[in-house]
């Protein structure tokens, strides 16, 4: 500004000749010039302001690089699920697949780099088991979709270095379950857009894709060692004695949690999908066996505390006993007369039929009704069977045939709770699958009394030491239990070549923790089984080979100097000491 | 020339240019450790799914099912038997016992050497003498740590035994020191 007062004061003419016009002219210049920069320096505000306006609005309203937190990236689609341990047994797995794409080139030629042939020839070196003119064909074809629909993540490597743009590899989640056929009837399986089909899988499927709890997994009751070990040994001896099927539980008594729990034959809820799977059915809780002689100890322990068993030494008739039509035989003459512990350690029939028939239908009923027989079983799973279950009050045959474990047909599991009520000490708990905190565990109702309880271990543990259940007595174990093989109704009577072999067992005897429950289905006479079906010979072995498998894992250790005390009842069934 | 108002404000606008470079600079830094944070946080995701690709793999491997084919055909562990478990402490201290007066040798078929315990060290101890003033020599490192000599001697043995003087004694290991004291033979006699 001074300078140009400066100036314009110099410019004022003294003589304004001439050189006015100059003056003017270097006036109007200057002028034009500044304006000129005022211009330029203008255009480059608006420019930067336009470009400042720009990166604002893309810093307030535009979208951001897509950022997802931590728990959010690392939530599964479903909930995990473990056993009691944490040992996963169904996760979200990021898996793999192979899809073909041939419009991925994105021009109108050929989809493959190489030929299909050679593409194909390719592909059969990763995946042997493809066949390589089919998948020529099918890349030949032109058509997407998957080639496999799932794949290792080192094949998906060896794909991609193939250099063939149109073999694509999704990353798909899937139902994972790393144990394979371990627990597949606890677990269920998942289908896609369907959710959990049978097994916990369905029954927990809300919580499993709640985004609330689905970071943290659901705890199942079962142990999965003692599973495997369950599972190993039923297929061993369904295996042996060329059996259809096998079932087995093993029941916490004090909690009525599931430590394991097997149907055979098992499915594989891995390749379960859509199409469903064969086998799903659920022997342990679907199925509803006439359990047979397993039925008496319970029939002994109603009779105990209805005060019709007192004295026990007590002379019972074992001959048949004739109702109405029929007669009540046992399998083989087992003398005169029995007591009640010869008459369990024998298994016989008639001296059962009669302690039932003392005790009177509605005592063995309301025994029966306490321990859940007339409804579905107590579990969580959605397959429960319905007990057939005789109607109505029962007539005399009718409490007579139970008393024994016929005419009344119930699960394995329905046995096992029972089984557990019985050696607990009397108190029936329903059975369950979750993992109970020691809290939560519900108080139960009472049965049988205290003392009936105590001496139905002596008379289990004489079974397993002197009778049919021989050989389920690991040593050590105490186990004590009791066999039954029963013939299967079929049409118009009993199928005389058909047999259900159960063994149920409690172990260790002297302070039960855990109910062994084992059925096999059909049995034949093999070599393995001495060319015998019943239960001695078929349910009770696996007992006593999977009793030793599990006792230490869960925490029951074998002693040789321990039992339960039999002094007062041994010298009634071992007349030889 | 500045008055003294201008040059305050000259200042000032000086301290508010200096103010907003460091806050530029600042934020740039912040956007940085930020982006970081974000990088971080991406490879904690691809390593804690890679985990949980590793783990279920490692699962499936040692299935249930795998491990007692396996058993079975290499293993053949059996279940324990009674014998194989001790009830409590009071019977673990009777395997203790000392033996009666008139009682038989026990029958050993096996027997464990312990190089490292409590006797094999006195009896290193009592080897290593001062090969000028007989002396004890006490070793820093046998007495802070057990296995600290033999390490030491496995190591570097051979090497100090030529360059040392009282050094013989330390490169021995401990069950030669002590079959050594056992036949009367010092370490300072075998350094001499």
């Amino acid at each position: 500004m001074n300078m140009m007062a400066v100036s314009m004061t110099a410019a004022t003419p003294v003589m304004p000749a001439g050189r006015l016009p100059s003056v003017t002219l270097r006036a109007r210049l200057l002028w034009l010039a500044r304006v000129r920069v005022l211009w330029l320096v203008a255009g480059f505000a608006l420019i930067a302001m336009i470009a400042l306006l720009r990166i604002a609005s893309l810093g307030f309203a535009g979208t951001a690089p897509q950022r997802t937190s931590l728990e959010e990236a690392l939530m599964p689609p479903r909930g995990e699920l473990t056993d009691r341990n944490g040992t996963p047994l169904a996760r979200a797995f990021p898996a793999y697949s192979l899809w073909f794409e041939p419009g991925a080139m994105g021009d109108n030629g050929s989809p493959l780099v190489h030929s299909s042939a050679e593409a194909a020839r390719q592909l059969k070196a990763i995946f042997p088991d493809i066949d390589e003119a089919r998948m020529a064909r099918r890349l030949a074809s032109g058509k997407s979709g998957y080639l496999r629909r799932r794949i290792l993540p080192e094949e998906a490597n060896r794909v991609f270095a193939l250099g063939e743009v149109a073999l694509e590899i999704p990353r798909e989640t899937d139902r994972y379950y790393p144990q394979g056929t371990l627990a597949a009837h606890v677990l269920g399986y998942v289908v896609e857009e369907k959710g959990g089909q049978t097994g916990m899988e369905q029954v927990l499927d809300a919580r499993l894709s709640d985004a609330e709890k689905r970071m943290q997994p659901v705890a199942l009751s079962i142990d999965v060692r003692v599973q495997g070990a369950l599972e190993d040994e039923l297929r061993r001896g369904m295996l042996a004695t060329n059996a259809i099927g096998a079932a087995g539980i093993v029941l916490d008594v004090d909690t009525g949690e599931v430590m394991a729990m097997a149907s055979l034959p098992e499915f594989d809820p891995n390749t379960a999908g859509a199409a469903g799977a064969v086998n799903v059915f659920n022997r342990a809780t679907n199925g509803v066996y006439e359990l047979g002689s397993t039925f008496k100890p319970l029939t002994v322990a109603a009779a105990i505390d209805a005060g019709v068993v007192r004295d026990f030494g007590k002379q019972w008739d074992a001959s048949p006993v004739a109702v109405g039509k029929r007669s009540i035989k046992d399998s083989h003459p087992l003398g005169r007369s029995l007591n009640v512990p010869q008459a369990l350690v024998h298994s016989s029939n008639t001296v059962t039929a009669r302690v039932g028939d003392a005790m009177g239908a509605e005592k063995l009923r309301k025994t029966m009704i306490d321990l859940g027989m007339d409804r579905r079983p107590f579990i969580e799973l959605p397959a429960k069977g319905r007990p057939i279950w005789p109607q109505g009050p029962w007539s005399r045959v009718t409490n007579m045939t139970v008393s024994f474990g016929h005419g009344l047909a119930v699960t394995p599991l329905h046995l096992a709770s029972a089984y557990a009520a019985m050696v607990n000490g009397g108190i029936w708990r329903p059975s369950t699958l979750m993992k109970l905190a020691p809290a939560d565990v519900p108080r139960g109702k009472r049965v049988f009394k205290e003392s009936t309880s105590s001496r139905m271990r002596q008379m289990l543990r004489m079974i397993s030491l002197y009778g049919t259940g021989k050989t389920a007595d690991a040593p050590g174990y105490r186990v004590g239990g009791k066999t039954g093989s029963a013939e299967k109704a079929g049409r118009g009577g009993y199928d005389k070549t058909k047999l259900v072999s159960s063994f149920a067992a409690a172990f260790p005897m002297d302070a039960p923790r855990y109910v062994v429950v084992v059925v096999v289905d059909e049995p034949k006479g093999t070599i393995a089984s001495s060319f015998q079906r019943t239960a001695a010979y078929t349910s009770a072995p696996i007992v006593g080979k999977l009793v030793p498998r599990i006792g230490p894992m869960l925490g029951v250790q074998p002693d040789d100097t321990r039992d339960v005390d039999i002094s007062d009842l041994r010298y009634l069934v071992d007349k030889g000491e | 020339m500045m008055n003294s108002s201008q040059a305050r404000s000259l200042g000032w606008a000086a301290v508010l240019a200096i103010c907003l470079a460091l806050v530029t600079v600042l934020s740039f830094k912040v956007h940085a450790v930020k982006s970081e944070v974000l990088l971080a946080e991406r490879q904690l995701i691809w390593l804690e799914r890679e985990k949980l690709l590793l783990e279920t793999e490692f699962e499936t491997r040692a299935n249930q099912r795998q491990l007692a084919e396996w058993n079975q055909v290499e293993f053949g562990y059996a279940a324990p038997r009674s014998g194989q478990f001790l009830d409590g402490e009071r019977q673990l201290a009777s395997l203790g016992e000392v033996r009666g007066p008139d009682a038989p040798n026990p029958i050993r078929l096996a027997r464990a050497d312990i190089g490292d315990g409590a006797e094999g060290d006195a009896a290193t101890d009592a080897a290593m003498r001062s090969p000028v003033s007989g002396a004890k020599v006490t070793l820093a490192s046998a007495a802070t740590e057990k296995d600290a000599g033999a390490v030491f001697t496995q190591a570097f043995g051979d090497f100090l035994i030529e360059a040392s003087p009282i050094r013989p004694a330390k490169a021995e290991t401990p069950r030669l020191a002590k079959a050594l004291a056992a036949q009367g033979l010092t370490a300072q006699g075998l350094g001499e």
